[in-house]
């Protein structure tokens, strides 16, 4: 009985030890900067369920999702470090990851144990160019994989030279075979396949959730002014007419600097008054040239909402302008200008004359009509 | 009447009798032998006309040629209406040149940006019969509109800015066709929508007039766009069996065994007049209900007005509706307009503002691996849309959208842009060792789009109709094929290339599809069938390929038969005969 209870009483001082015991933050790869610097607490917030693969043995195994937070008690990353068999032709072999989300729920990076290597068919070791490709498959969110079973994968994975030699395949078209062997480790679409599902499964949807239970303004702030896309369009959308106001120095940085998709959704929802205050109009149409074409496109729509001064800048940039951009900068220009300034003028006679630009002639039609 | 005459007519009817100058048009696409030169009628609404191209995938292809009686001898100056279709520091991909009996004219053709005459020379005519050609120099596309005649020197006036009357002028015609033709119902449109339409009214005793604007039926499911069919029959795999294809990778040859099945299907029905190669070109309606269709044929240049009490609009881009006056949507909806949000995808999937981020057209190809070595050139005005993506074939996600391009009114800048694309693509993968013996076996020249004009019925069908499955009491068309949604790689990622895609998937049990999407609102006589159905932009994400399509055309002709039975319009065939035509489509299994 005695004996018993001590055993009892150790196992939970070892556990109650594993638990304070400061993990080994040290991930193989990992997408952000500074978020795993400071990281003063890491607590269990909730737990999800990883499914074997294994048609014999159906085993669901819960793993803890926890929170890694800094010194001030922000927090920062999520984490588990998780165990799971993947199972190829009856044979289950285990496999240790440990996985970093961000607080968005999407997958930031991973580490392993280094005694336990993760490994493809016939039990090889992952190498480690396999390890970055396993990152990056991890990284794609829209993966192949993701529509796919398992069963639709096998057999059909090593035979495919090229997409054109794939006519007999039913079901799978060559380019998606071919996809599907590019973005997998080679003898590790197991693995692959397990882990990425995991990776994208319900922890990810759960830790989406769990954010709305710790959101605050400063969190968005963070996410804000942090150097990554996702949280600051996630941000962007949280933010409000005077909240836009607030963090347009920001904004015009993130405009600089960020994705067509980012870019297009900070045009449409910036609003006028802070669009036509002449030094956010200035961030915003001096990039023209150096941004993608979408967004030049809501550029040249916003003219109405700019600063006067935007309709010079872009005058200086029309020779990279399409043909339908092009028409809808001198429609603006028609209906809103009696007469064009001199700068406009000139550098619309300037481009009229450029031997390089393709729809110099509608410049040139453009001002003999006027 | 057959063509060489028609040619002579047009050319004796045009000589203006009562002008100092003789002058004359030609329209490239009426040629009577067009050698390896493609009629292509895709941008008519755009810039006028069909026209001529060289689409030869770098080989010249051979003469078009045609005979045309001049009433005059004499000299005459020419020009031809073409483009130079990429215009930037390197020389016109597209350039050819025109032979007036057996002599080159000086100028060489193709190399001015924007459609425009180009004056190609002039040449003295010594005998009333002229043998005309169009002499291809590149094999690149280089496209040729039409050709004009005059003693003048002077430029055709106002040709850019008002083609449309001048060339009226120029051909004689009056506004109405002379020829006509009545029909219990008229389907405009021979994709799978139109095909299935049709033989499921034909089969119930209609008289059915078929206008398609090719030489073959199916579309995008056709040889010339090679797309396989994908979705399930339904309740109508009796008739859609008689048109869809096999499941081989997009843009296959095997295209043409489907082809071959479609067409002989849908030519083995008594009561279908089929008019291949007729691309209509307005609707007329009067208190909300259309009066006629007019078409013209693609390269003739005949014209035929079509009446019936009942119309289907299956061009996939609505042009029936919209020339009719009939209430439709383009683009992206706000997530808020009906409720369509998806977080995991946010502005990907439904944006908080509307825009016009739909999905984009494709243009597919294939390679062929020869046992001999290929050159294939460097092209600089192809290469710089490709940039350093090196391909062989393509497939679905070759595909093109830009904010600042309509899928309508710029289809030939984005065919063109795919063009580049895959030229551009192929030569960058020719460098490759590996792939010296390869060669391009076909290229589309035809824009296979997924979403245009969707014109508006009783009911908008919206995601939430599939993420809820409602059971429509006038569910005609079912599907369990998930929604799948576009957007431009390009969006994501700067450095990918801007005419791949990426897809959007959201997957599902069955959905239901209610009949009061496939007539319009507001024209009364009017069904719609195909990627024009009545849908918001995430709504027709699912229903958009080419069996979901098909049911839609199945439907909407037994509904036409319906009609015709009750001397009904398609809206009362929901509000007073519902349970007569449910019954009838469970008849077709």
């Amino acid at each position: 009985m005695y004996k018993s209870l001590a055993f009892i009483a150790l196992f939970f001082i070892v556990m109650g030890f594993r638990n304070q015991k400061k993990r080994d933050y040290n991930p193989m790869f990992f997408n952000m900067t500074n978020e795993l610097k400071d990281i003063a607490k890491d607590e269990p917030v909730f737990k999800f369920e990883v499914k074997s693969l294994d048609t014999a043995y159906s085993a669901q195994i819960n793993h803890d999702v926890r929170l890694l937070s800094n010194s001030n008690g922000e927090p920062r990353v999520f984490f588990s470090d998780i165990e799971t068999s993947v199972c190829a032709d009856g044979e289950c072999k285990l496999a240790n990851i440990k996985v970093y989300w961000n607080l968005l729920g999407n997958y930031v990076g991973y580490g392993i144990h280094p005694e336990l290597p993760l490994t493809k068919y016939e039990h090889d070791t992952f190498e480690r160019e396999d390890y970055a490709k396993l990152h990056q498959l991890l990284l794609d969110e829209n993966s192949i994989l993701k529509r796919r079973k398992i069963t639709d994968l096998i057999d059909k994975i090593p035979v495919s030279p090229s997409n054109i030699d794939s006519k007999d395949l039913d079901g799978i078209s060559g380019a998606t075979k071919k996809e599907i062997k590019e973005s997998v480790v080679k003898g590790g679409l197991y693995s692959c396949y397990t882990l990425w599902h995991i990776v994208h499964g319900e922890a990810k949807e759960k830790i989406k959730t769990y954010l709305q239970s710790i959101n605050t303004p400063a969190l968005n702030t963070y996410f804000l002014y942090a150097p990554y896309r996702d949280y600051q369009i996630y941000a962007l959308k949280q933010l409000n007419k005077a909240e836009f106001k607030e963090h347009s120095k920001q904004i015009a940085s993130i405009f600089q600097s960020t994705d067509a998709l980012t870019r297009t959704y900070v045009l449409k929802k910036i609003p006028e008054d802070v669009l036509s205050e002449q030094r956010t109009t200035s961030q915003f149409y001096d990039v023209f040239p150096h941004i993608d074409i979408n967004s030049r496109t809501l550029l040249i729509k916003k003219l109405k909402d700019a600063n006067s001064t935007a309709v010079e800048i872009v005058s200086k940039h029309v020779g990279y302008m399409t043909k339908n951009q092009l028409s809808m900068y001198l429609k603006y220009l028609e209906e809103t200008y009696e007469s064009l300034n001199g700068g406009v003028k000139y550098n619309l006679i300037k481009a009229s004359n450029s031997k390089r630009y393709a729809y110099s002639y509608l410049i040139k039609e453009y001002l003999k009509n006027r | 009447m057959n063509k060489v005459n028609l040619i002579l007519l047009i050319g004796l009817y045009l000589i203006c009798a009562n002008s100092k100058a003789q002058n004359l048009l030609i329209e490239a696409e009426s040629f009577i032998n067009k050698g390896g030169w493609v009629v292509d009628p895709q941008f008519v609404e755009q810039m006028g006309s069909p026209y001529l191209m060289a689409h030869g995938m770098g080989i010249p292809v051979t003469n078009a040629s045609t005979r045309i009686a001049f009433n005059e001898k004499g000299m005459y100056h020419v020009w031809a209406r073409t483009k130079n279709w990429v215009p930037g520091n390197w020389d016109a991909p597209g350039q050819f040149k025109i032979i007036v009996n057996g002599k080159a004219l000086k100028k060489t053709l193709g190399v001015t940006t924007g459609w425009s005459w180009e004056y190609a020379g002039k040449v003295k005519i010594k005998s009333n019969d002229v043998d005309i050609q169009l002499s291809d120099l590149t094999g690149f596309n280089g496209r040729c509109d039409a050709l004009y005649f005059s003693t003048s020197k002077k430029i055709p006036s106002d040709a850019e800015t008002n083609l449309d009357a001048w060339r009226k002028a120029k051909l004689g015609e009056t506004i109405a066709p002379k020829e006509q033709k009545a029909y219990d119902l008229v389907i405009t449109g021979g994709g799978l929508a139109g095909c299935a339409a049709a033989i499921a009214a034909a089969e119930q005793g209609l008289k059915v007039a078929l206008i398609h604007d090719r030489p073959v039926l199916g579309g995008n499911a056709s040889e010339e766009i090679r797309v396989h069919t994908l979705g399930i029959y339904g309740k109508y795999e009796r008739i859609l069996k008689m048109i869809d294809t096999k499941h081989y990778p997009n843009g296959s040859f095997e295209a043409r065994y489907d082809q071959e099945k479609r067409d002989r299907n849908v030519k083995s029905f008594k009561n279908i007049d089929l008019f291949l190669d007729w691309r209509a070109y307005d609707a007329v309606a009067h208190n909300n209900t259309i009066k006629h269709v007019d078409a013209r044929h693609t390269a003739t240049g005949e014209r035929i007005r079509f009446t019936a009490p009942r119309f289907v609009d299956s061009t996939g881009d609505g042009w029936i509706g919209f020339w009719a006056g009939a209430e439709f949507s383009y683009g992206r909806e706000s997530a808020s307009t009906y409720g369509e949000a998806w977080d995991e995808w946010g502005e990907l999937w439904s944006p908080e503002e509307a825009d016009n981020f739909v999905m984009g057209s494709s243009v597919l190809w294939q390679n062929e691996k020869t046992n001999e070595v290929h050159a294939f050139p460097q092209l600089p005005w192809a290469s710089s849309i490709a940039k350093d993506h090196k391909a062989i074939a393509g497939e679905w996600y070759w595909e093109f959208s830009r904010n600042d391009l309509h899928q309508i009114h710029d289809a030939e800048e984005i065919r063109d842009h795919m063009l580049r694309a895959i030229f551009g693509s192929f030569s960058n993968a020719k460098k490759l060792e590996e792939n010296k013996n390869y060669k391009l076996q076909w290229v589309s020249y035809l824009v296979g789009k997924r979403e245009s004009r969707r014109l508006i019925g009783d009911y908008i069908y919206t995601f939430n109709d599939v993420k809820t499955h409602t059971k429509f009491k006038d569910a005609v068309v079912e599907e369990v094929r998930e929604v799948d949604v576009h957007y431009q790689r390009n969006l994501k990622d700067s450095k990918e290339p801007d005419f791949l895609s990426e897809a959007i998937f959201y997957e599902t049990e069955k959905y239901y599809i209610p009949y009061r999407s496939l007539y319009s609102k507001n024209i009364d006589n009017l069904f719609m069938a195909g990627r024009n159905f009545s849908c918001s932009h995430i709504g027709l994400g699912g229903p958009r390929v080419m069996l979901t399509t098909g049911q839609m055309g199945a439907a909407v002709g037994l509904a036409a038969a319906i009609c015709n039975k009750h001397n009904a319009t398609p809206r009362e065939v929901y509000t007073m005969h519902l349970e007569e035509y449910l019954d009838l489509i469970e008849k077709q299994q």
